[in-house]
């Protein structure tokens, strides 16, 4: 005679998401698995420790920034651990998802034409695996940015131990090397969230949606699946 | 020229530029190097007068008292000795803050108020203001500011503007036993200048010039050097300049990460407001190949 406790179970695409990706669950794929988004939401939340403790210290026009943490002497007394902890989190970013990143031949026009087709919502590309040449761009972009910013922030750290006409190429490196950074974050959110629905669940919860995955990642849908190219 | 503390110019700030309101003549010091006698007197008054605490002499195998300067020593007789017509010159040179007109130091820093240049020109830091964060060492042609391990602060001469705020002159050229430190306005230093200059070029000195570089808008501290062609044989920079990095860095650079960055939020608000969103379109079952419901 005991009551049937209302239960609402876990939704069976999460539950699978937390140790694995790459499947399908239901109407759903499973894109990253919870260790991929927990390692990307480190990432981002670094970045942005960096972004608005560093930026107050940049111009004075961002100064209201440091406001959020106790004014510019904290910022500039956290900014370099955030910093640290950003390269960290990048590095094990970097290496949960290398596997993933290699450039193939047909994706070399990403850095030209493509990109701009692709932002026309032009690209009809039925070979696009999980990510696409311009994500793998950004991956090896922000890897490389990531590296220039902890050298020049290391002797922006300790500038007793560098030569000092070094010192101001360190300090125009860290600056060029965060705006090039900046502009491609602020695409990278702007695409993951308002232009292209659907993308952001795959951070979130982990999963996207069937058509989602057969319009953005076919050829990745159809490894996942075992579908069949789609005709003409 | 009992007041002068308005502010000229101020790190990281557009307030306090060159307000001119009131009619304050920039000071300077002037050091005659032709007749220092090494006895730093000037570098003890620095020392008392500003309650820094004693500092452990090194031997650097001259009669200087240190190395170089440090953040708790902000006056230094350097000494030197150069091979000259056969002989021997041995030069000494007061070497402190130089008080430019257009601070390197002040243009580098990202601190609002940090640096500042009073209208009576002197260059002052204000610890409440400094992060620590070292760059106007880079942003200095005569490698003075120091950091301070001790309050995390740089640290460099003030030409004593607390005492010439009240019309006193700075303690350097109060202890000096042999007149070459005095203190005064800056056309009465360089008029100063020029007629000691005249002096020793009749008197063997052909190449004696004052010290007063324009590369960096001269200076609140001019030096009458009797080798004048060889300002590098006192410790001097040839011909000192903001370098031209730290102006790229934030003249050039950091105005165009400005647009840069603001370009790219307008950019993605600008394709969408164009191309809107890429929406997935067609149903499940449509996309499973199958009949619909």
């Amino acid at each position: 005679m005991s009551a049937v406790t209302p239960h609402r179970p876990v939704d069976p695409a999460v539950l699978a998401g937390q140790t694995r990706e790459n499947i399908v669950v239901g109407d759903e794929i499973v894109r990253h698995d919870r260790r991929s988004r927990l390692i990307h939401w480190a990432v981002a939340a670094f970045f942005f420790l960096c972004v608005f403790t560093g930026m107050p210290i940049w111009t004075p026009l961002f100064g209201w920034m440091a406001h959020l943490f106790g004014g510019l002497s904290v910022c500039r007394v956290v900014h370099p651990w955030a910093g640290l902890a950003f390269f960290l989190a990048s590095g094990a970013m970097f290496f949960q998802w290398v596997s993933d990143m290699h450039m193939e031949p047909n994706e070399r026009g990403w850095l030209g034409p493509k990109l701009f087709q692709y932002l026309r919502y032009e690209t009809e590309d039925e070979d696009v695996g999980k990510y696409n040449g311009g994500q793998k761009l950004l991956f090896w972009a922000a890897g490389l940015g990531a590296i220039g910013l902890l050298l020049s922030g290391l002797m922006m750290w300790f500038p007793q131990l560098i030569p000092r006409p070094l010192m101001a190429f360190a300090y125009l490196i860290h600056d060029f090397t965060f705006i090039l950074f900046g502009v491609m974050i602020v695409f990278h959110i702007y695409l993951g969230t308002a232009a292209e629905p659907g993308t952001f669940g795959s951070m979130t919860r982990g999963t996207v949606t069937r058509p989602w995955a057969r319009l953005h990642h076919p050829r990745w849908y159809r490894e996942v699946t075992g579908e069949k190219p789609r005709r003409g | 020229m009992a007041h002068g503390l308005d502010i000229r110019r101020s790190s990281a700030s557009v307030w306090g530029s060159l307000s001119g309101m009131r009619s304050v003549p920039t000071v300077s010091k002037y050091i005659d190097t032709t007749t220092c006698i090494g006895c730093k007197a000037c570098e003890v008054a620095c020392q008392e007068w500003n309650d820094l605490k004693p500092v452990a002499t090194q031997q650097v195998g001259t009669y200087q008292t240190l190395p170089t300067l440090n953040p708790e020593y902000w006056n230094l007789i350097r000494f030197n000795e150069r091979d000259f017509d056969g002989g021997i010159v041995w030069l000494m040179r007061k070497d402190q803050c130089m008080h430019c007109d257009e601070p390197g130091c002040l243009a580098a820093c990202p601190a609002p108020g940090a640096i500042v240049q009073y209208d009576n020109g002197i260059v002052d830091v204000n610890p409440d203001q400094c992060i620590g964060c070292k760059y106007c060492e880079t942003g200095c042609p005569f490698d003075v500011p120091r950091f301070s391990q001790t309050t995390g602060k740089m640290a460099k001469c003030t030409l004593c503007v607390d005492r010439v705020t009240v019309g006193l002159e700075p303690a350097c050229v109060k202890s000096c036993p042999t007149g070459c430190l005095h203190f005064g306005t800056k056309e009465d230093m360089v008029e100063l200048g020029h007629t000691r200059v005249a002096q020793l070029k009749q008197t063997g000195f052909a190449n004696a010039v004052l010290y007063d570089p324009q590369g960096v808008g001269g200076t609140s501290v001019v030096t009458v050097l009797g080798h004048g062609d060889h300002p590098e044989w006192y410790g001097l920079p040839a011909d000192p300049h903001v370098p031209l990095l730290v102006k790229l860095w934030k003249s050039v650079l950091r105005p165009i990460g400005v647009v840069a960055l603001f370009g790219a939020v307008v950019g993605a608000f600008s394709h969408y407001t164009k191309f809107g969103r890429k929406e997935v379109r067609g149903t499940d079952s449509q996309d499973r190949n199958l009949p619909d419901a």
